[in-house]
């Protein structure tokens, strides 16, 4: 039955004009049979002509509908109804400029942020069945690593990988590179082959083994020239030389990891490797297919006891935690991005409504046309249809245009975006986004033509024409669905306006917290000293204090050092004891930040001393050891003490104890970032350092006033020091606090941009009722200035519904805020969502850019001349 | 146009299509005379809606179309009921029957 149905169809759409001319031939033959028969009964040929096509009716009406019994109609009418409405699009430019540029903004914002979303969260990720692939949540060493892979069945493979700074010096300037120290298993785990060459095997994977390098693509273009015989060359790398064995393909990206060279652990630093209390390896595993998480997860956990057992000194508070890697690595950006996602999704919401009113308002101007069609026997159906065939071909074209916006859109995004998405350098369209385009479009052009011609067949339109034909001079359009869609989108808009402005206030607040320390004009630079030409401190403390020594003599420029610089996002930690307490168990003492300086840092961070004193120069080796503590340590360590003069130490097992006195308190810097809490914090001078492994260190310099070339007289002083090392990480305080809070500047100002439109929106819709009934009541509105009505009075009739509405719109508005920003809790900094001093600002700044909408518009209805007016009649 | 005519139910210009076309194949034209004919001028078919649901019978495959010779000797298009047609015929007739002789229930004992 359906399918005779479907071949009849394409059969007659197939010979579609010689079904044509049957139709023609049979509809003829009637007349013709019709009028014999009124000429057999003695009727005059003319008459009986007349009196059968009379009774016919329209001809070509019975044509229609017997293309549509035929099933034909509908494509040929669609071609048809495409045509006519391009053609009268084109005729409107101003009217189609509007709505495709009201649906671009609205489906361009969409697609950007679905693009984002696309990318980031729904596509898999670029592994080879990466839905078996998890990551540990804590950091482990490698001989934990292999003892539990060698313990478990869960897992087919399993590895390590630690990022750490590398000095490539080959040809020119020597250069920091991001050097991957892994084992064997990484790349059998994430499955993924070299582009050229092989990866590193498990048998050279040890400790002894052969100096090999496998290089990312980039590296390999970079610096090796994208050379094809690049295997088996040498390449130095922090001062040891490695045969390059293979190059990563062009689009291989670690999980999150950056890295341009990748070498064994094993083989550049083998007591490194051995260390199994050293906890810095990122681990990463695949399950055998078919073995579920929790299967794992219970397996893994047997064999974390039995490591606890086997090393109770330093393993027992072991607990290794498996997700999914996809899960680890989007868990942060996904409340964020999906917030962000509604968000844009009201923005739409409010295009369409304009959207919508701008075809209710070209309904009415088009009334005599339609009304002519009508006449002419077009049925209700076909007109519907028909503008619907508008709407849709205005919301595809919105769409494609919106497209290019969404284009430009994600690169700005990208430009923006913050650490979190670093590993993402591009936001592809594929067929995904493009289906989101079409679809979007397809449904906002059907739903939002539909809802207007709905409102006609109710009668809205009827009304307008009626009113138009000023045949009751009293008439006030009111047409509901206008009011509903102004009261929608002005509501919407409050909710948006609501959820950025708290988070500007998030980010105001988060700004306004005090680092610590006073970021403006200080230059930072990393260093990190090649452990095989300076193995020992007293080498390293050497070119430490003349570098320095040299900057400082630099005119207007004071220059300290420091491990690890706050809000870099590194420290290291070490548990201390304190002497003259009891002494906790071993592995429960208390976790501290360390951190080693030279020079004046706290001077040139002006880190203000709260108490005891700063260190001097007479604070070096082969003096008595002395340290700084800050204000945490001291709440956390010795509440409501004075911790001057005691000693400390790292808790070790082995040596004596070299105690460290307390010489000074220094006030909290937020190390880990403005919206963390700060840890205590131990600082010693760089000269009493015993911790050989330490060879970096970040330059801090103030400089009164701004030095141009201060980078580049840096770089030549550590280069005529030593021409192997390179300088990095060049950049200003001012720019690291900014890096720092990058997150919730890319939310802010998303929301924020997002809210902005979402009110341009509005604000266009409400103008347009308000100039649209203003338009409509030229004529009442004449006859009650002629009355002698006042301004104020003619302002309050034409304004009146407009601000009505919006108050409507933003109480709604606010309730909607109310119930819909605590999802945004986990996006806000000591904002409460709620924040009645934010929502109420938003409210009124609505409310007064609708009083403005309306007031705009409304002042022409002053300018009415009421003769002209009445002369309109 | 006599005033005894009165206009069709909805719905029952396709059962008297199929009714008439059971006897032989017609063309449209005879179909609408033929209609008239045998219910002695009451029922008028509108010939605006004859052909669509013709053409609308011809698509569900009730009926199949042919070009032949008209008895004045003209081409015409015959329609000719299909054996689907005919069951279908059957069906509304059943249906019709049921639905008067419940109106006329109706009608005298209410």
């Amino acid at each position: 039955m359906l399918l005779h149905d479907l071949l009849f169809r394409l059969r007659s759409l197939m010979r579609r004009s010689a079904a044509e001319d049957e139709l023609d031939n049979e509809l003829r033959f009637h007349l013709e049979r019709q009028t014999d028969k009124y000429v057999k009964s003695g009727t005059s040929e003319a008459e009986a002509l007349r009196r059968a096509r009379l009774e016919f009716g329209g001809l070509d009406q019975v044509k229609d509908e017997c293309r549509e019994a035929r099933g034909v109609s509908f494509v040929e009418s669609l071609v048809q109804d495409l045509h006519y409405a391009a053609r009268t699009l084109l005729h409107s430019p101003a009217f189609t400029a509007c709505a495709v540029l009201t649906l671009a903004l609205g489906i361009g914002a969409n697609t950007a942020i679905f693009s984002v979303v696309n990318r980031v969260l729904l596509n898999p990720l670029p592994y080879r069945n990466s839905q078996e692939l998890l990551a540990a949540r804590k950091n482990d060493s490698l001989p934990n690593l292999e003892d539990i892979q060698r313990q478990t069945k869960s897992f087919a493979s399993s590895g390590g990988i630690n990022i750490e700074p590398m000095d490539f010096t080959g040809k020119g300037e020597p250069v920091r590179v991001h050097g991957a120290y892994v084992d064997a298993g990484l790349f059998v785990t994430l499955g993924i082959q070299p582009m050229l060459g092989r990866w590193i095997s498990a048998d050279e994977d040890v400790k002894g083994g052969p100096r090999n390098a496998v290089v990312s693509y980039s590296f390999w273009r970079d610096f090796m020239g994208a050379d094809p015989n690049v295997l088996g060359k040498a390449i130095r790398l922090s001062d040891n030389s490695y045969a390059v064995i293979g190059v990563m393909p062009r689009d291989f990206t670690l999980p999150k990891e950056l890295a341009d060279v990748f070498v064994s652990l094993w083989v550049a630093y083998p007591d490194a490797a051995a260390e199994r209390d050293v906890h810095f390896m990122h681990t990463y595993w695949r399950l055998k297919p078919g073995v579920p998480l929790a299967q794992a997860q219970a397996e893994i956990a047997q064999a974390d006891h039995r490591l606890a057992e086997a090393f109770p000194d330093t393993e027992k508070e072991r607990g290794t935690l498996l997700i999914p890697l996809h899960e680890w690595l989007v868990g942060d950006v996904r409340s964020a991005l999906l917030i962000l996602f509604g968000a844009v999704g009201l923005v739409l919401l409010i295009a369409c409504a304009n959207f919508a009113m701008l075809l209710m308002a070209r309904a009415v101007a088009r009334q005599r046309e339609l009304m002519i069609r009508a006449s002419l026997g077009a049925r209700n159906s076909r007109l519907i249809r028909q503008r619907l065939t508008e709407s849709t071909l205005l919301a595809l074209v919105g769409g494609a245009v919106g497209l290019v916006a969404a284009k430009a859109g994600t690169t700005l995004l990208l430009a923006l975006r913050p650490a979190e998405l670093h590993r993402f350098d591009a936001i592809p369209m594929d067929p995904r986004v493009f289906m989101f385009v079409f679809a979007i479009s397809l449904l906002t052009g059907l739903l939002f033509g539909l809802l207007p011609a709905w409102s006609a067949s109710r009668g809205d339109i009827a009304e307008a024409l009626r009113e138009n034909a000023r045949s009751t001079a009293t008439g006030v359009s009111r047409s509901p669905l206008r009011s509903f869609l102004v009261t929608g989108e002005l509501a919407l808009a409050l909710i948006l306006l609501a959820g950025a402005g708290l988070l500007i206030k998030g980010f105001l607040r988060l700004r306004s917290v005090d680092p610590g320390f006073n970021p403006a004009n200080i230059i930072t630079m990393y260093l990190q000293l090649p452990g095989t030409r300076y193995p020992q401190i007293p080498l390293q403390t050497n070119f430490r204090r003349e570098l320095l020594a040299r900057i400082n003599s630099f005119p207007g420029v004071e220059a300290a050092m420091i491990t690890d610089l706050p809000l870099a996002g590194n420290y290291v930690g070490h548990r201390v004891v304190i002497d003259g307490q009891p002494t906790p168990a071993v592995g429960t003492e208390p976790e501290v930040q360390t951190l080693s300086v030279m020079g004046n840092y706290f001077g040139v961070m002006q880190i203000p001393i709260r108490s005891g004193r700063d260190f001097r120069a007479m604070d070096r080796e082969q003096q008595p050891r002395v340290a700084i503590v800050n204000e945490a340590f001291v709440r956390q360590l010795f509440p409501g003490q004075n911790p001057i003069g005691t000693r400390i130490d790292w808790a070790r097992s082995d040596e004596p104890h070299e105690w460290m006195t307390i010489i000074g308190v220094v006030g909290d810097v937020k190390h880990s970032g403005l919206n963390q809490p700060v840890d205590p914090a131990v600082y010693a001078p760089f000269s009493q350092n015993d911790e050989a492994w330490r060879k970096f260190m970040t330059l801090v310099i103030r400089t009164r006033v701004p030095v141009a070339g201060l980078v580049e007289d840096v770089k030549k002083q550590v280069w005529s020091l030593d021409r192997q090392i390179p300088v990095s990480g060049i950049q200003s305080m001012d720019d690291l606090l900014a890096v720092s809070v990058a997150q919730e500047r890319f939310n802010m100002l998303l929301l924020g941009s997002f809210a902005a439109l979402a009110v341009a929106l509005a604000g266009v819709g409400i103008y347009g009722m308000v100039a649209y009934r203003v338009n409509q009541r030229t004529h009442e509105i004449g006859v009650y200035i002629a009355l002698g009505a006042q301004h104020r009075h003619v302002l309050r009739l034409v304004m009146k519904d407009g601000v009505k509405l919006g108050l409507l719109g933003i109480v709604l508005g606010l309730a909607g805020a109310i119930a819909l920003t605590r999802v945004m809790v986990s996006l806000l900094f000591e904002v409460n969502p709620t924040d009645p001093a934010t929502l109420i600002g938003v409210a009124l700044l609505l409310a007064a850019v609708a009083m403005l909408a309306c007031y705009i518009p409304a002042r022409r209805a002053l300018s009415i001349d009421p003769m002209t007016a009445l002369r309109r009649e | 146009m006599p005033s005894r005519s009165i206009d069709l139910p909805q719905g029952t210009l396709d059962l008297l299509i199929l009714r008439t076309l059971s006897l032989e194949p017609l063309h449209g034209w005879a179909v609408s005379e033929r209609i008239q004919q045998i219910s002695s001028d009451v029922l008028h078919v509108q010939q605006g809606s004859l052909y669509p649901a013709l053409h609308r019978l011809e698509r569900r495959g009730w009926v199949k179309a042919r070009w032949g010779t008209s008895e004045n000797n003209r081409r015409a298009k015959f329609y000719q009921l299909t054996k689907a047609g005919r069951r279908q015929l059957v069906v509304e007739q059943d249906a019709w029957q049921k639905l008067t002789a419940a109106v006329s229930q109706v009608l005298e004992t209410a």
